[in-house]
């Protein structure tokens, strides 16, 4: 009997995967643990293994996403079960393209795979959750619902998902839609990752009491600190970068203010005693005109040198980029830095959301060199523009304020950070 | 006697009747030929007899649960043929053949019913009240027996009709069981007449077994009814020979009633009784009296001749759908 | 056009009504002193005779109207002045009103309006407070109206003076003072037809009476997030259902605010009908917005147990998720 193979749920509030890549072709003999196919979820990228040993059947394509514990493909046991399997398939997709009853259609739409095979799609689990009304369009459109991501709750597919479905797949095709004498250049579904921060940020913004603080810090003496790490790089085995400095100054200002090192979820205000902090990274989008954002997790910062802390952001950054950040990776943040330093013009600062349900996020942004008077004289400092949000529900601004400051003072004299 | 001889001759003529189609669907029913059930009259038929002759055919009268209110309607008046289709589920039934037992008889002023004992009580105040308001003086006869005075609707009913001075009357028809719960248990007082001093409602009782004595109490109620003078309660005591309705046990509370106190009751047959008084009067002739028998009897035939030659009521489920509401 | 209260509306219906029509009466308990306006003045324009008080007996009073309105000579109203005290006259009024046309033969039609002042908001407690619908929905042969505003007041009380069927018409005592723009002189409002109170895309809100305006409160609240479109039934029987399914045609998205207890009620016979005839249309499952399971409550605690504007947005907001 053919094993089903499901999408994997690898994170609790993963809903849908996508099929990034499959590893093994199909009708390939497999064995078991071996690596079948990686996904992309919301939030990161993972390697599926197989569970039996056989032959490989594909049933989703590199690059469909579908929901969790949809079927993916199967391992047969025999090559004979392979041709079976392989044969099915062809027949379902052949008579999808033909106009069916209705009633045919919702049963076919019952199970994920089309070609599951009997024993498979009886079972209620692989039962696709659509609404009426998205049934009723993918059979106008005939549209397969096990292609469609659902964004409903429990991943039901709605409405949305059809038209972003059929979107999808008009941004490979081309521009022509016409649209009240504009035309259309690509769309871009809010699904996988760009659903998930889509979803975060609008609930941040709608769920969070947000409020800023803005300063400016002269960094001259960090920058001058850094100048001498990165001049012994290869003693510390690190160009020690500012992301390991600015995560230090927060680490030492958490330990003042516990408070700002705090999640707020089910009424509740949780301090914790890690300092575990996010960092923005951002990633290439689904299509050329959208980016895309991923927040992996530098862990017990509290505890770390400058140098194991620089070397975790870099490996973070790099598996972030070539997608082989693992589920843990991305779980357990107590605070979050988005620092746009660099990118952000100079004299421009922004306010960030912040990344529930943390209650602190901080923003450094990009220093420019001016002019400041120091002990009566003016002289030429580097000066760097910052932005801080807390959620006012959790904290106010009283320890907002001596954050801030314990944050300024630790950059503004690393000494007293790093004493 | 205050009754004229053409008014007794009706009156004897229609008793005839009234046993005669009792007998007739008490037979049907036991042999299979009626499709619900029945409530035999059993030697309770003169009240329903003696209220139904002197009404006229507008008055609007409420007939009676026993025998199903036949006595009252075909002294009215109303053909019984229709009844007696309804009962039998055909599409020429008084409903249509949708009841199997109700009456309706609209133009004789009787609207129709329900099967819950003192269910027409709260209906009698609207056609009281029509009654006196439409100005054609026409009254209203309300036929209960003495089960549904245990009702709070019979004390509403009552107490509006005097109230309003209504032209209403209710008639009693006392035969001492309320399905099988003897009148003493159920009511504090030996006479139900009892109740209308105290709503200053006028009150008779008579023997429910001499149908003119029935007869003219009624008569006499009628005529106060329609001089606008309100309300009377008439108590007729009568009595049941058989079970309340058939095919259930005939019970005294829950003791089976005797062969012997079920004869002494046949003592009191209102149809022996009224033969010897119109022998005895010479309003009629034996012969007479024998023809009377013999008309009713053709009567009952024709009536199961239409009846059964009628055809089955089996409408569609869409014409039923489009007469739960008038237009 | 002219302005006037919900209850002033009903009284111009029925005014117009009785001096239209000689067969039309009215009969309750202290209707020519007039707890409630609506009757208020009638008496010294139409006599004793055509408003008529009776006794505390609410057998006779209802069967006064009942019998009257069989015998084909008149168009009676009865006031219970509480709805739920219809159920005093019992058996009457559940099993034989709605039967009585029917069953004998569809031969003696039933033209009466029955009459009576519900719902919460007066904190009054279940008796006085409570809707009586599912229960009257649930006897065929009677139909049910209940006005949300003033204009819809004096179209139905009209349509239900001239129909020839038995028509509740319940009316919401906390809408008694809301003043609006009413037709002058004989307006009707055919029994059965929804009405689209507020023009809508994303989501179609079924509210009706006091729910009505808390639907518009949340709609308007909304406006710029959410497009809702608002329906009122008005006429819960004979129902139409079609303008409901035109709605979903647009909105895909349905939630029913129901002055009533959500079980076997009104909001979930539309739910069962929306789902035999236009599964199609639903993008998410309907919600019902209704009271309690309990007896309804009065003082402070009754908007706990009751629709509020805030529960109509909560379900509003779960349906489109």
């Amino acid at each position: 009997m053919a094993h089903p193979i499901k999408m994997p749920k690898v994170a609790m509030a993963m809903n849908e995967g996508t099929v990034t890549e499959w590893l093994v072709g199909e009708g390939a003999k497999v064995s078991r643990n071996q690596e079948l196919f990686s996904i992309e979820t919301e939030k990161t990228a993972y390697e599926v293994e197989g569970t039996h040993e056989g032959f490989l059947h594909i049933t989703v394509p590199k690059g469909e996403t579908v929901p969790v514990e949809a079927v993916v493909g199967y391992i047969a046991e025999s090559e004979a079960e392979l041709a079976e399997l392989q044969a099915a398939g062809a027949a379902v997709a052949a008579s999808a393209s033909a106009p069916e009853p209705v009633a045919e259609v919702a049963a076919k739409a019952a199970p994920t795979a089309p070609a599951a095979p009997p024993q498979v799609a009886a079972s209620g689990t692989d039962r696709i959750k659509a609404s009426p009304l998205a049934k009723r369009m993918a059979q106008m459109d005939g549209i397969d619902l096990a292609q469609v991501a659902g964004t409903g709750p429990g991943g039901r597919i709605k409405k949305r998902d059809i038209l972003a479905h059929d979107a999808g797949s008009a941004t490979t095709t081309s521009a022509e839609t016409a649209d009240h004498g504009r035309t259309v250049k690509a769309r871009v579904p809010l699904t996988g990752m760009r659903g998930a921060i889509a979803d975060a940020m609008a609930k941040a913004n709608a769920e969070t009491a947000h409020t800023h603080i803005f300063g400016e810090i002269d960094i001259s003496e960090t920058l001058a600190m850094r100048k001498r790490f990165v001049a012994k790089a290869e003693k510390l085995g690190t160009k020690v970068s500012m992301n390991a400095i600015f995560m230090k100054a927060m680490a030492v200002a958490a330990r003042h203010v516990p408070i700002a090192n705090a999640t707020l979820e089910n009424g509740e205000v949780i301090i914790w005693n890690n300092v575990n902090i996010g960092m923005a990274v951002s990633l290439e989008g689904q299509t050329e005109f959208d980016s895309g954002l991923i927040v992996p997790v530098v862990k017990d910062v509290q505890s770390k040198g400058l140098v194991e802390i620089d070397l975790e952001i870099r490996r973070l950054i790099a598996a972030a980029r070539d997608g082989s950040l693992a589920p843990d990776d991305t779980k357990g943040g107590t605070i979050t830095l988005s620092s746009t330093a660099g990118f952000w013009p100079g004299y421009a600062t922004s306010t960030a959301l912040i990344n529930v349900p943390q209650v602190m996020i901080v923003q450094p942004s990009t220093a420019v060199q001016k002019p400041v008077v120091v002990d009566g004289k003016i002289v030429i400092r580097d000066m760097m523009p910052i932005s801080l949000t807390m959620d006012h529900r959790a904290l106010d601004g009283v320890p907002f304020a001596k954050f801030y400051t314990i944050f300024h003072e630790c950059l503004a004299d690393p000494d007293t950070m790093l004493a | 006697m205050g009754l004229s001889k053409k008014l007794m001759t009706q009156l004897f003529t229609n008793l005839v009747r009234a046993y005669h189609f009792d007998e007739l669907f008490a037979r049907r029913l036991t042999r299979g030929e009626l499709i619900g059930f029945y409530h035999p009259a059993a030697g309770h038929y003169a009240p329903g007899v003696a209220a139904g002759t002197v009404l006229e055919k507008e008055d609007y009268m409420w007939p009676h649960h026993r025998a199903h209110g036949v006595p009252h309607m075909l002294s009215k008046g109303c053909d019984i043929k229709y009844f007696l289709a309804e009962h039998t589920g055909k599409e020429t039934g008084c409903c249509s053949g949708r009841t199997s037992w109700h009456w309706s008889y609209p133009e004789f002023g009787i609207f129709g019913m329900t099967g819950f004992i003192g269910g027409g009580f709260s209906q009698m105040v609207g056609y009281g009240w029509a009654a006196q308001k439409n100005g054609r003086k026409q009254v209203a006869m309300s036929c209960t027996g003495d089960g549904s005075f245990n009702n709070g609707r019979a004390h509403e009913s009552m107490l509006m009709a005097s109230n309003w001075k209504l032209p209403i009357i209710f008639l009693c028809e006392n035969n001492g069981w309320a399905i099988h719960s003897r009148i003493e248990d159920m009511h504090p007082t030996e006479d139900i007449a009892s109740l209308a001093p105290g709503l200053n409602i006028p009150a008779a009782i008579v023997d429910g077994q001499d149908v003119f004595a029935c007869a003219e109490a009624l008569q006499e109620a009628v005529k106060r009814a329609r001089k606008g003078d309100g309300p009377t309660l008439i108590e007729a005591k009568t009595v049941r020979w058989r079970e309340h309705d058939i095919g259930t046990p005939d019970l005294d509370g829950y003791r089976q009633r005797t062969k012997e106190e079920l004869e002494a009751l046949h003592d009191r047959d209102p149809l022996k009784i009224a033969t010897q008084q119109v022998l005895e009067t010479k309003l009629l002739t034996q012969a007479q009296i024998d023809k009377i028998h013999e008309d009713a009897l053709a009567e009952c035939d024709a009536c199961e001749k239409f009846a059964d030659e009628s055809a089955i009521a089996e409408p569609t489920v869409e014409e039923l759908r489009a007469s739960v509401y008038a237009d | 056009m002219v302005q006037m209260t919900y209850v002033e509306a009903i009284k111009s219906a029925i005014q117009e009504e009785m001096r239209a029509d000689d067969s039309v009466f009215m009969v309750g308990q202290d209707i020519r002193g007039a707890i409630y306006p609506h009757s208020k003045g009638l008496v010294e324009e139409f006599g004793e005779d055509r408003i008529v008080d009776t006794p505390m007996s609410e057998f006779g009073m209802f069967g006064t109207a009942f019998g009257a309105a069989m015998t084909g000579e008149y168009r009676p109203i009865v006031d219970f002045m509480f709805a739920a005290c219809s159920f005093c006259a019992g058996e009457t009024l559940m099993v034989q009103l709605g039967q009585q046309y029917f069953l004998h033969g569809s031969q003696t039609p039933v033209p009466m309006v029955i009459l009576g002042a519900c719902g919460t908001g007066k904190r009054l407690a279940n008796d006085h407070s409570y809707i009586p619908r599912a229960e009257i929905l649930h006897r065929p042969g009677l139909k049910y109206v209940f006005p949300s505003t003033p204009a819809d007041a004096k179209g139905l009380m009209a349509s239900a003076i001239r129909d020839n069927n038995p028509v509740f018409f319940l009316y919401h005592y906390d809408l008694l003072m809301d003043k609006g723009e009413v037709p002058e002189g004989q307006y009707y409002i055919p029994l059965g037809e929804t009405e689209v109170k507020r023009e809508g895309t994303d989501i179609t809100v079924l509210a009706n009476g006091l729910m009505y305006k808390h639907a518009m409160e949340v709609a308007e609240k909304l406006e710029g997030e959410i497009n809702v479109e608002v329906l009122d039934p008005r006429s819960f029987e004979p129902f139409d259902l079609d303008t409901l399914l035109a709605s979903l045609e647009k909105t895909n998205h349905l939630v029913i605010v129901d002055e009533d207890h959500a079980r076997c009620g009104f909001a979930a016979e539309v739910m069962a009908q929306v789902f035999e005839k236009g599964f199609d249309l639903l993008d998410a499952p309907i919600e019902r917005v209704c009271i309690e399971n309990m007896p309804i409550p009065g003082g402070y605690m009754e908007p706990t147990v009751v629709p509020t504007p805030e529960k109509v947005e909560a379900a509003i907001r779960r349906v489109l998720a």
